[in-house]
C-alpha cells in the first residue's frame, strides 16, 4: 500500500476541517414555521447568492403544509430540501403535486445513514474484519435538514412551470420501514419503490407488486444497506488502494 | 399453485421469469402468452418482455429487467471520487462522456470549485458530440426495427467520425473517462477543431439521408403515425425526460431550463418539440436534435476562450461534507447524480437518476391494446439503453 | 463421424475438413453490453466487415451457429440464460469472450451482482481483453479461433488451453 505523502494528508484535513466549520449548522427539527424562516436566512447570509425562487417556494409550503415541515434547507442555486414524517409523505407529494404544480416525478430513493461497519473498505486490513462491534454503532450523523432514523426516504419532484425542483425526506421506522406508495399521485413512482424495497427492505404500502426488480428471486439481503458485505472485496485485495501516483518528472 | 385470474397468471410467469430458469409458453382458454428476450433482437440488450396476448392484441405486458444489474450505486460508495467516474462512463454506453458530467459537476459544486471556461466550453462540446454518437444509432436503429435494414448501416458508418473525434481527443472510443473534477484531463490536439467540423458536415448529410430514407418512407409512417401516443401529463407523471417527453408536446429542457455547468447559455439554438406523441414523434424530434447538437457544436468550435483546462483541486480529491444533485440533459433524458458526502475519498452515497429506467417505467401503460408488432416498434422509439435501465 | 472421435481420422482429410469448418462460421453474438455495441461495429459496420474471414454473423438461431461471442458484463441472473444458450449450440462449438466483463468481472469485479467471468459458465476458447476491445481486437480474436481450428485435432478438442489475445 503506497503512503499518502504527509503534506497532501494535511492539506487535505486542513481543507475539510474549514468546509466543516464553513457548513452552516444542521437546524433541529422544529414545529415553528418562524423559526424555520430564520434558519434559511443564517444560510443565505453566509453565501452572497439569495436564492429567492427557492425561498418562494418554501414559505408556499410552510404556509400550506404547516407544522408537517419538520426542518427545511436551502442550498442558494442548488436545491431545495424539506423533511416530513413518514406519516405525512403522501399527503406531503400530493400537496406538492396540486398546489405547487410539481407534476413532473424525478425520482425516489433511500439513504442508509449508519456508518458502514467495515470502514470504506478501501484497505485490505479493514476488509478482513468490521471495524468494530456492530453492537455498538458509530454515531450517525444526517446530512441537509438533519433525521432520527436510520433509513430516509428521499423524493424529487420537479415543477416545470415554477421551474423548481423539491426534495422531499422523510424518516422512516429502523425496525420496519414502511410509507405510503406513491403511485396514486405519480404512476411513475411503481419501479422506484420496487428498486427501493429490493435495495434497503423498505416496504410501500398499498403497492400492487413488490417483486424484485433486478435481482433474482432467490437473492438475500437488501444490498445497499450499508451492513451489506462486498464479499468479493473480502477475497480479493482492492487494487487501487490510493489514488496517488507521481507524476512525470516528480519524485515520489 | 393454482391460477385463477389473469393477473395471477402474470404474476406467477414473472416470477419464473424473473430466475431465468423457465422459458415461458403458457397457453389457457383466453389467450396466450408470449416472451420476448432476454436475449431478442429487437430489445437491443437484455431486455425481456412478457405479453399476455388476446389474438393479434396485448393485454398485458410486463418488462422484466434486471439481467445487466451492476450494482453501480453500491459500488460508488466503495470507489474514490476519481474512480467513480470510470464506473459511471458504463451506464449509458452510447454516450459516456454525457455520464461523466454530471457527476463531476456535482462533486464541483460540493466543493465549490468551477471549471475554468475553455474546459466548460470543451466540455460542452464533448457532450454534445456523445450525444450525437449515441442519438445516431437510435436513428439507425429503429428503422430495423421497423422493417429497413439499410439504414443501421448508414449508422454505423457515420458514426464511426464522431467517434474518432471523440477517441482523437479522449484516448478512447466511448468510455473516455475524460473528465475531471475542476476541468478536464487533457486539452484538445492540434488540428482537431477542422476535423472535427468536416465529422460534422458529415452527421448533417447523414441526418439529411435518414430524413429522406425513413421519415418520409410510407411504410415507415404507417408502422409509427399514431402508434404508442403518450400525452404530455401521462408523461409526465411517469418521469419520462429528454425527447419522449418534447414528443409529447411538453417544452422542457434541461440545457435551456436548468442548465448547469455547460455552456448551452452562450449558443443560439432552439427546442425541439411535437404535439404528437406517437412513435413518430420520438423519432422527428430526436432527428431535429442531431442537427441541432450539430449546430450547438459548430457555433461552440468558433469561440472556445483559451485559458487553463483545469481549475486548482487538490490532489487528493476529499469531497466536503453535503448533497447536491445534478441533472444534464443526456442524449437519453434526464440523468443526474445525487451525491451525498461526508467529506471522505469516497462518497457516502450515489444515487443516480438514470433516463431510461424513468421512460421505460411507462411500458407497461403504453404497452397495452396493441398490436404484437407495434410493441417493438413502440419500444426502440422510447429508446432505451440497458446499462441505463438496469445500473 | 465415429472416425473423427476415435482419432483415427487420415492427416489430409482432418487438414480438408478443418479449412473448411475455419472459414465457414457462422457466429452467435451474445451481445451483453457495451461491448455489445463495439462488437455491433464489427459485425455490422462496412468499416470492418468481418464477413472478410468467412465468418457470418446475425444467424436466426444458436442451432445454427458455430462459435458464440459473449460479450459484456454477464450477471447472476443471465448466467443460466448464457448456459442454456451454449447448451443448444451443436457441437464443435467455440466460445470467444470479449471484454473484460466476460472475462473477469471487469469493473464490477467486487459487485454483488456480477458474475465474474463467463468461463465459470462455459468453457472459452479465446479471451479478448480490453474494455471495449476495439473491433480490431475482436476481429484478432477471430483469426487466432480460426488458427485453431485450423490446427485441431478434433479428438483432442478440450484439451488445449485458452488462447490470450495480446
Ligand atoms: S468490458 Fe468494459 S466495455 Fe465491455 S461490457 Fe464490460 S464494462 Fe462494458
Amino acid at each position: 500500500m503506497a503512503d499518502i505523502p504527509e503534506h497532501l494528508l494535511k492539506r487535505a484535513q486542513a481543507a475539510r476541517e474549514k468546509a466543516e466549520t464553513e457548513q452552516p449548522v444542521d437546524e433541529q427539527p422544529s414545529s415553528e414555521p418562524a423559526e424555520t424562516d430564520t434558519a434559511v436566512a443564517v444560510v443565505e447570509e453566509e453565501v452572497i447568492d439569495v436564492d429567492e425562487k427557492a425561498e418562494k417556494t418554501l414559505n408556499k409550503i410552510i404556509e400550506g403544509l404547516g407544522e408537517k415541515v419538520l426542518s427545511s434547507h436551502i442550498a442558494p442555486n442548488r436545491g431545495l430540501w424539506i423533511r416530513v414524517s413518514s406519516e405525512n409523505w403522501r399527503q406531503t407529494a400530493q400537496f406538492l403535486h396540486d398546489e405547487l404544480d410539481c407534476t413532473f416525478f424525478d425520482w425516489l430513493s433511500v439513504i442508509d445513514w449508519m456508518p458502514s461497519p467495515y470502514g470504506r473498505e478501501l484497505d485490505t486490513e479493514q476488509d478482513i474484519e468490521p471495524e468494530q462491534d456492530s453492537t455498538e454503532p458509530e454515531q450517525m450523523e444526517w446530512g441537509y435538514t438533519g433525521g432520527d432514523t436510520r433509513f430516509q426516504l428521499i423524493c424529487r419532484v420537479y415543477s416545470i412551470s415554477n421551474g423548481i425542483g423539491i426534495m422531499v425526506k422523510a424518516d422512516l421506522d429502523n425496525q420496519s420501514p414502511r410509507a405510503l406508495s406513491l403511485i396514486p399521485i405519480y404512476p411513475g413512482a411503481n419501479w422506484h419503490e420496487r428498486e427501493a424495497r429490493e435495495m434497503f427492505g423498505v416496504t410501500f404500502d398499498e403497492h400492487p407488486d413488490l417483486r424484485n426488480i433486478y435481482l433474482p428471486g432467490d437473492f438475500e439481503g437488501h444490498p445497499l444497506r450499508k451492513d451489506y458485505p462486498l464479499l468479493s472485496r473480502r477475497m480479493k485485495p482492492w487494487p487501487g488502494i490510493v489514488d496517488v501516483e507521481a507524476m512525470p518528472g516528480e519524485d515520489k | 399453485m393454482s391460477i385463477t385470474t389473469e393477473n395471477e397468471q402474470l404474476a406467477y410467469i414473472a416470477s419464473q421469469a424473473a430466475d431465468a430458469r423457465v422459458n415461458v409458453e403458457v397457453e389457457t382458454d383466453e389467450g396466450m402468452t408470449l416472451n420476448l428476450g432476454p436475449q431478442h433482437p429487437a430489445t437491443h440488450g437484455t431486455l425481456r418482455i412478457i405479453a399476455k396476448l388476446d389474438g393479434e392484441k396485448v393485454v398485458a405486458a410486463e418488462p422484466i429487467m434486471g439481467y445487466m444489474h451492476r450494482g453501480y450505486e453500491k459500488l460508488t460508495e466503495v470507489r474514490t471520487y476519481p474512480q467513480v467516474t470510470t464506473l459511471i462512463n458504463r451506464i449509458d454506453w452510447l454516450g459516456s462522456f454525457a455520464n461523466e458530467v454530471p457527476f463531476i459537476l456535482a462533486a464541483e459544486q460540493l466543493m465549490e470549485v468551477e471549471a475554468p471556461p475553455r474546459a466548460q466550453w470543451i466540455r460542452t462540446i464533448l457532450f454534445e458530440l456523445s450525444r450525437i454518437a449515441n442519438v445516431c444509432l437510435f436513428l439507425g436503429d429503429m428503422a430495423v426495427q421497423v422493417g429497413a435494414t439499410t439504414p443501421v448501416f448508414y449508422a454505423f458508418r457515420d458514426r464511426e467520425f464522431v467517434l474518432n473525434q471523440i477517441e482523437r481527443v479522449t484516448g478512447g472510443r466511448f468510455h473516455p473517462n475524460f473528465d475531471r473534477i475542476g476541468g478536464l484531463k487533457d486539452d484538445l490536439p492540434k488540428g482537431w477543431i477542422e476535423e472535427t467540423r468536416g465529422a460534422l458536415d458529415r452527421m448533417k448529410s447523414f441526418c439529411d439521408e435518414m430524413e429522406e430514407l425513413v421519415l418520409g418512407n410510407e411504410i415507415f409512417q404507417a408502422r409509427t403515425r399514431n402508434i404508442g401516443v403518450i400525452p404530455g401529463d401521462v408523461a409526465l407523471s411517469y418521469g419520462l425526460s429528454g425527447a419522449n417527453l418534447r414528443a409529447s408536446g411538453v417544452d422542457w429542457d434541461i440545457r435551456r431550463d436548468a442548465n448547469v455547468g455547460l455552456v448551452y447559455d452562450q449558443v443560439d439554438w432552439k427546442v425541439w418539440t411535437h404535439p404528437d406523441g406517437d412513435s413518430f414523434a420520438r423519432f422527428w424530434v430526436r432527428l431535429q436534435e442531431t442537427r441541432e447538437a450539430c449546430n450547438i457544436i459548430e457555433q461552440l468550435l468558433g469561440s472556445i476562450p483559451s485559458g487553463p483546462i483545469m481549475a486548482k483541486v487538490p490532489r487528493i480529491i476529499k469531497v466536503p461534507e453535503g448533497e447536491a444533485y445534478v441533472a444534464t440533459e443526456n442524449p437519453l433524458g434526464e440523468m443526474g447524480y445525487y451525491v451525498v458526502s461526508k467529506g471522505d475519498l469516497t462518497p457516502f452515497r450515489v444515487k443516480i437518476r438514470s433516463a431510461s429506467f424513468s421512460n421505460m417505467s411507462i411500458t407497461p401503460w403504453i404497452l397495452k391494446d396493441v398490436f404484437v408488432p407495434d410493441i417493438i416498434s413502440i419500444l426502440a422509439s422510447l429508446y432505451f439503453i440497458l446499462g441505463d435501465i438496469d445500473r | 463421424m465415429g472416425l473423427v472421435e476415435s482419432g483415427k481420422m487420415p492427416k489430409s482429410l482432418t487438414k480438408l475438413l478443418n479449412m473448411s469448418r475455419r472459414y465457414s462460421m457462422w457466429v452467435y453474438q451474445w451481445g451483453l453490453a457495451c461491448c455489445a455495441i463495439e462488437m455491433g461495429a464489427a459485425f455490422a459496420s462496412p468499416r470492418y466487415d468481418v464477413m472478410r474471414l468467412g465468418v457470418i454473423p446475425l444467424p436466426a438461431s444458436p442451432r445454427q451457429a458455430d462459435f458464440l461471442v459473449v460479450s459484456g458484463t454477464v450477471t447472476d441472473k443471465m448466467a443460466p440464460a448464457v448456459r442454456r444458450l451454449w447448451e443448444q449450440m451443436p457441437d464443435p462449438k467455440y466460445v470467444i469472450s470479449m471484454g473484460s466483463c466476460a472475462n473477469c468481472g471487469g469493473p464490477y469485479w467486487d459487485s454483488y451482482s456480477v458474475t465474474k467471468g463467463v468461463d465459470q459458465i462455459v468453457p472459452v476458447d479465446v479471451y479478448v481483453p480490453g474494455c471495449p476491445p476495439r473491433p480490431e481486437a475482436l476481429l484478432e480474436g477471430i483469426v487466432l479461433l480460426q488458427e485453431r481450428i485450423m490446427n485441431e485435432d478434433m479428438a483432442e478438442r478440450w484439451k488445449g488451453d485458452p488462447i490470450v489475445v495480446e
